[in-house]
């Protein structure tokens, strides 16, 4: 007798059958407070051996030390872990995108590893792109546990991107934001409520094991019309800095996979070089946070000059730090560079109009961080609510709304795709659910063969051919060979009709010489968007599908475009709940 | 039917013999060998709910530049017509995406370790994730290619036994080989193995396609298994139970695949494929 509890799927317990939302509710909080651990755990390690390190960094040798730390997270991932190097976020992006949220258990912990290795070490990335890998594959394989489908396990995946920002950042809103407009791509319902849960249960068990602290100290500023209008200048100017991080991330990740050293030599060589400009500029190195904090405190000293040196000298490290094969995220950067491209900002203005009563230069890093984060992901939203609540106010709000939305227009502009969607969109792997291409993604030939046709013979004679119209309901007839059975063509009511009005012709003509040789044919294995696109090319509404030479069905428009609709109610189902 | 079996093709003398077993159960069954000559170590397979990546044994990126004239030499030797595969989706640019809408998949004993370890009892790990994720059966050769003539189907009365039985009638149909089925007798007795397959109305075609039904009463499972045909394709389902019911009470699978060096055609707990 079965056991009226299956504990190998939850999903199909009463409990959760009466509404599945409930499942998802508890496995958010489950996949929340995993991916919050896994956070605080990444960051106190990172503080640890910086502060380690630190007395270190004023030796000579110092700048071999993001190199070892970059061949050692290269070695780490390629050979211990066997995982195709990346930045983390787009691999759970093409995830959700292609294969319902699968990602591997490895996946859960060794781009913590990796990242530690690079960040540690004084590589110039950010722990936020391993921690939201680490916590959507906590998700998805949350989801393989307790046996949940695509749809649910999608979810999951969110709700360990949302639990990981929201711990690293204390930001819950950031979180949920950052899993439905980034990784998510939709705003569903269904969805807010898990993503939220998780965002809540990350970010408390951050406060539980380090504290109710928040990244960066609130201030007060004194934000006037002058402010705002110069704030779009600001994001000008940082939009400007992300299209310069993106190209160049991309840039150096091109050349380095056309030199043919092992991973970890390049992702050394990168390192060395990150190590020597941090030998001159050491605010580079690492996260960057602590920089960021004497900035917003004003205390940050050096002059306009050694600022602007700083954004660039950011943008290199980080395009080496990534670009050659050190492991971590452009989260990080991204905050430092837009911060010292609002100090910097601030500073030529008030240079340059110094009677004017400018807002402290606190507000312009501030920005600036959001002008970068919304630029180079092109989520505004991430970025003014990642911005107000690592602050802990909303002071800044109006100034934030302008430079964000200024800066994702522009960077759109430039660069259609955002920094995480861009290997994506050019692969044409970026399926949004309920998109055309996702729907079609997710159709096959196989699934949509008719196989209600009469195949006749080639040696058939007409007048038996015609006794076979008769019977049938449609107007079409795969021709086969009588000895080999492999197809030979068509045969379409429509070019034959005057034949079959011809007794005369009954016995005279063969199948044969009726059909039509010329066919066009699809295999079972083709994509369907290909398929389609052939229909639509040559104006088909009826392709045989054919596979060694054997006739398996027909493929037709309208059973596509039947099964389309299907698969969109499927697709878009949640939306409406 | 059109059925394809997926190949993952090594170039070395071991993986010959490995495509000659997946041409001949192709030859057989009547389905399209598809070959994938790897170019990179490591591939994904996604699954309904699970993902497999496998890293491949060095050997099987062996000599690239004969890898694909070798296959061909071995497909026209029975007449079959070549059809490889090249991945479209790649996770990262280093690690293909194998689609998982095959009707078989041919896998030595394992992929992922040297191939120095394989021999009876061995079965590699991601040999068995591979059987317990994917809907189609998978084929486990044996190390030296040996033609099959007969069927040999293991019956223990479980949904993954039945879905084995299926399976052998259909390979039977297909291929005219005469099939045998194998029960070791637990708690049961033969009339209640009868009225499984009596319950599932395959009765007729049993008896239409069955040459013998070998019904094990007394004696150890492994001194039984001496019975089965040398030449036999076995054809078996694997992990339907438990974790802990396996550890406690042992795996049939385990103990077949330990004891008889035949090849087996492996049917996982999610298996669909042309039930």
């Amino acid at each position: 007798m079965r056991s009226p509890i299956s504990w190998r799927s939850p999903a199909t317990w009463y409990f959760f059958r009466s509404d599945d939302r409930l499942l998802l509710i508890v496995a958010g909080a489950i996949v929340g407070i995993c991916s919050g651990m896994a956070a605080v755990a990444l960051s106190q390690a990172l503080i640890a051996v910086l502060g380690w390190l630190h007395p270190y960094r004023t030796y000579g040798w110092a700048f071999l030390l993001p190199a070892v730390g970059a061949a050692l997270s290269s070695l780490f991932l390629n050979k211990i872990m066997r995982e195709g190097a990346g930045h983390g976020v787009p691999e759970v992006i093409y995830s959700v995108s292609r294969y319902g949220g699968l990602l591997r258990f490895r996946s859960s912990f060794s781009r913590l590893i990796s990242s530690f290795l690079t960040i540690g070490s004084g590589g110039s990335a950010g722990p936020e792109a391993p921690i939201v890998m680490s916590g959507a594959a906590i998700g998805s394989n949350v989801a393989r546990l307790f046996g949940l489908n695509d749809r649910q396990r999608v979810t999951l995946v969110g709700c360990g991107a949302a639990g990981a920002i929201s711990a690293i950042f204390n930001a819950p809103i950031a979180g949920l934001i950052f899993a439905m407009e980034v990784i998510l791509g939709e705003w569903a319902a269904a969805n807010l409520i898990p993503i939220a849960i998780a965002a809540v249960a990350g970010t408390e068990i951050s406060h539980f094991l380090q504290g109710k602290q928040i990244p960066f100290s609130h201030h007060q500023f004194d934000i006037g019309s002058i402010d705002l209008l110069a704030c779009i200048g600001l994001a000008v100017f940082t939009a400007l800095a992300s299209i310069m991080l993106t190209r160049a991330i991309r840039m150096i990740h091109h050349k380095s996979d056309e030199i043919s050293l092992p991973a970890w030599v390049k992702a050394a060589c990168g390192g060395c070089a990150v190590g020597l400009i941090g030998l001159y500029l050491p605010m580079v190195l690492g996260e960057g946070y602590h920089a960021i904090r004497e900035m917003m405190e004003g205390q940050f000293a050096p002059g306009i000059g050694l600022v602007c040196l700083a954004v660039l000298a950011k943008i290199i490290a980080t395009s080496l730090t990534l670009g050659s094969g050190g492991s971590g995220g452009i989260f990080a950067p991204c905050l430092v560079i837009g911060s010292f491209a609002g100090l910097a900002y601030h500073r030529v203005l008030v240079y340059l109009w110094p009677g004017v009563e400018w807002v402290q230069e606190g507000c312009f890093v501030l920005l600036g961080m959001a002008g970068l984060v919304s630029g180079i992901l092109q989520a505004p939203l991430t970025g003014i609510f990642l911005i107000v609540e690592i602050t802990g106010g909303y002071d800044v709000i109006l100034p934030l709304l302008i430079v964000s939305s200024v800066s994702t227009s522009l960077c759109h502009y430039f660069e259609p795709a955002s920094f995480y969607f861009k290997d994506l969109v050019e692969k044409g792997q970026l399926l949004r659910p309920g998109t055309d291409a996702r729907v079609l993604a997710d159709l096959e030939v196989r699934e949509l063969l008719e196989t209600d046709c009469i195949t006749v013979h080639t040696d058939m004679l007409l007048r038996n051919f015609v006794d076979i119209v008769k019977q049938s309901r449609r107007n079409l007839f795969p021709v086969e060979d009588d000895q080999t059975g492999h197809f030979k063509g068509m045969i379409y009511m429509d070019d034959i009709r005057p034949y079959l009005f011809d007794p005369l012709m009954y016995d005279t003509v063969l199948v044969g010489q009726l059909m039509n040789a010329r066919v066009e044919t699809v295999s079972p294995d083709d994509d369907v968007v290909e398929v389609l696109e052939r229909m639509d090319a040559d104006r088909l509404f009826n392709m045989p599908v054919v596979a060694n030479h054997q006739f398996l069905g027909m493929l037709s428009k309208s059973t596509l475009l039947d099964q389309y609709r299907k698969e969109l109610m499927v697709q878009t189902y949640h939306l409406n709940r | 039917m059109y059925s394809q079996l997926f190949h993952i093709f090594r170039n070395t003398p071991l993986g010959r013999e490995t495509f000659l077993q997946s041409l001949y159960f192709c030859k057989q069954v009547q389905a399209t060998p598809v070959v994938y000559i790897p170019e990179f170590i490591k591939f994904l397979m996604y699954f309904d709910n699970d993902v497999v990546q496998v890293d491949l044994d060095d050997s099987y990126l062996t000599d690239p530049a004969t890898a694909e004239a070798h296959t061909r030499e071995l497909l026209d030797s029975y007449n079959l017509k070549p059809k490889y595969f090249a991945p479209k989706n790649y996770t990262a640019s280093t690690l293909p995406d194998i689609p998982t809408n095959f009707d078989f998949m041919c896998c030595p004993r394992s992929i992922s370790d040297l191939s120095s370890k394989i021999g009876l009892g061995y079965l590699g790990p991601r040999v068995r994730r591979i059987v317990t994720s994917a809907r189609f059966p998978v084929l486990v050769t044996s190390p030296v290619f040996k033609p099959w003539t007969r069927l040999a189907v293991f019956f223990g009365g479980s949904a993954n036994a039945l879905n084995a039985l299926k399976l052998g009638l259909r390979i039977a149909r297909q291929t005219g080989a005469p099939l045998d089925i194998f029960t070791q007798a637990e708690k049961h007795s033969r009339k209640d193995y009868e009225a499984i397959i009596r319950d599932h109305h395959l009765e007729e075609e049993l008896e239409r396609l069955q040459q013998r039904w070998i019904f094990f009463d007394k004696g150890a499972f492994e001194t039984n298994l001496y019975e089965v045909p040398h030449d036999a394709l076995v054809i078996l389902g694997a992990y339907g139970h438990g974790l802990i019911r396996n550890l406690v009470f042992g795996s049939k699978m385990e103990k077949i695949q330990s004891t008889i060096p035949n090849n087996l055609l492996i049917v996982g707990p999610h298996y669909t494929a042309g039930i």
